[in-house]
């Protein structure tokens, strides 16, 4: 019997990944087929950070780092575009990107033609632009909050920056009213910090991945960071902006593999305690 | 809405490519390969382009409108590619300190303040009176694991993690787990809406795309054939070897 019980405790530690992918891709698909529709509250920081671009004066200008890479589009590309359809739905905010990651000007076309500010009224040069790709990450954020014009004299696609309304006035960090970052690196997200909050005390909102939160919550903590937030949580932000998107579409996904792996990391633990009771029996 | 030649070849090639690149989790094949392999190289591709793109944009326009201080960045820089020379390598040595020091110099600037003082500060002025009580023991908590991390910390004198002494590096240990598992469970978190995400576009990009639902299969198929071993592969054999 307990050669029997140790065989099954064996087992189940041992079972082969391509069983557990498997049961996963199953996870993954039903609920994409038959939406559950679990509910999704609203957490203070998505709250928070809404609220913060809402309290905006008219005119107000925002820098974005489109931060992101290509393999990071699928988690922070949805609470992206739900954040640029709150910007252009409120109207007479001024948005100016720059991407610190090279695929950054392309995320940013992807992210354009799936939220079309032309929708709501808005036109590239006078509510809305970007810069391009800067190199060297806090090299350049220290360039951009110090001179932006001396930096670059053109937006991404070549054009003179003098021809477009939208950067009368644009300097330095000290002419903007707010900064978000979107980004997969900690070197984006950090550098901001350092490079912009720090001197000058520009607002900072912030999306990473998931995985690194750990790392960025101590300076949301010290109130360097007005709402930190997880590009998963892009569900809860097309809630508050009303515009429904992949975030929504991935809640019950993220919910039920989330508990098959909890399942997967309960029975591994039963059986690895299960294993060892049954060696120190014999 | 009718889509152009080009967007619809892109969505078929990404949606290839994505299945390819997640059969690795299953098992190693050449269609994973081929994927990797292709992807690396338009990766360095795209990388070489825009590393043009930026010396023409940040460096020759300026350049070419007058400010002559460029040049002395361009030989900076080409001095960089002396390191591929087998008795002036140590030049390169001089860009790289100047780089290395702009940057060292840059970030520091501000790194006491936004990554020490801020944080002590805000550690320290924790309230565990005068709030809540759920707030007041979260912010306990943090205090006591704060401290104790940082007593796990202190290496110089062993002694003190003997003993009853060694029940502050157990908690310290105990605090530290817990961040680690918060990690693990961020970091499922990003795969799976990074899984999501390419499935979601398998879904409704591809898929309604007319011929897609015949490739899917004869996709499958093709991939868990490559998953077989070669040797019990009835076609093609491996070749023997020399």
């Amino acid at each position: 019997m307990s050669k029997q019980e140790k065989n099954i405790w064996e087992k189940l530690e041992n079972l082969p990944r391509e069983f557990l992918y498997g049961l996963l891709l199953i996870a993954f698909i039903l609920p994409m087929i038959n939406p559950i529709g679990l509910p999704l509250p609203i957490t203070p920081e998505v709250k928070k950070w809404y609220d913060t671009i809402e309290a905006l004066p008219n005119g107000a200008a925002i820098i974005i780092d489109q931060g992101y890479s290509g393999g990071g589009e699928p988690e922070c590309g949805p609470f992206a575009v739900a954040v640029y359809h709150h910007i252009f739905k409120k109207g007479g905010l001024r948005v100016i990107g720059v991407a610190t990651t090279q695929e950054g000007p392309l995320l940013w076309d992807k992210a354009m033609a799936e939220v079309n500010p032309e929708k709501y009224g808005r036109k590239y040069g006078v509510d809305y632009i970007m810069l391009g790709y800067f190199s060297g990450v806090e090299t350049a954020m220290a360039a951009l909050g110090k001179d932006l014009r001396a930096l670059t004299s053109t937006d991404y696609k070549g054009a003179s920056l003098d021809q477009y309304p939208i950067m009368q006035g644009i300097k330095g960090a000290t002419t903007f009213d707010l900064l978000i970052c979107y980004t997969t690196g900690g070197d984006q997200s950090e550098g901001w910090v350092r490079q912009w909050y720090t001197p000058y005390k520009t607002p900072y909102l912030c999306n990473v991945l998931a995985l690194m939160m750990p790392t960025m919550l101590p300076y949301q903590k010290a109130g360097q960071i007005v709402s930190l937030t997880k590009g998963a949580q892009a569900g809860e932000m097309e809630l508050l902006v009303k515009k429904p998107g992949r975030g929504i579409a991935s809640a019950d996904v993220m919910t039920m593999t989330g508990l098959l792996v909890t399942a997967f990391v309960v029975i591994g633990n039963i059986a690895y305690f299960a294993r060892r009771a049954s060696k120190k029996k014999a | 809405m009718a889509m152009d030649l080009a967007s619809v070849t892109s969505i078929w090639l990404a949606a290839l490519f994505t299945i390819w690149a997640y059969s690795y989790t299953f098992r190693d094949n050449m269609w994973f390969k081929f994927a990797e392999h292709t992807y690396v190289g338009a990766a360095a591709g795209n990388l070489i382009v825009l590393g043009v793109d930026n010396v023409i944009r940040y460096g020759w326009i300026p350049l070419t409108k007058g400010s002559m201080l460029y040049i002395v960045v361009f030989l900076l820089g080409i001095l960089l590619f002396s390191r591929y020379h087998g008795k002036y390598f140590w030049i390169s040595r001089f860009p790289l300190a100047l780089m290395v020091g702009i940057g060292i110099g840059l970030s520091m600037r501000s790194t006491v303040t936004s990554e020490f003082i801020a944080q002590i500060q805000s550690t320290a002025t924790m309230k565990v009176l005068g709030v809540d009580p759920w707030t007041a023991f979260s912010n306990l908590i943090f205090i006591i694991i704060v401290l104790c991390v940082v007593y796990f910390f202190v290496f110089t004198f062993p002694g003190i993690h003997t003993g009853r002494k060694g029940y502050i590096s157990k908690i310290a240990r105990y605090g530290m787990m817990a961040a680690f598992g918060y990690s693990f469970a961020n970091g499922f978190l990003s795969r799976i809406t990074m899984i999501f995400g390419r499935l979601d576009f398998l879904k409704a990009q591809w898929l309604p795309l007319p011929g897609a639902m015949v490739a899917l299969p004869i996709v499958l198929i093709l991939l868990v054939y490559a998953m077989i071993p070669a040797e019990k592969r009835p076609w093609p054999k491996p070749k023997p070897a020399k």
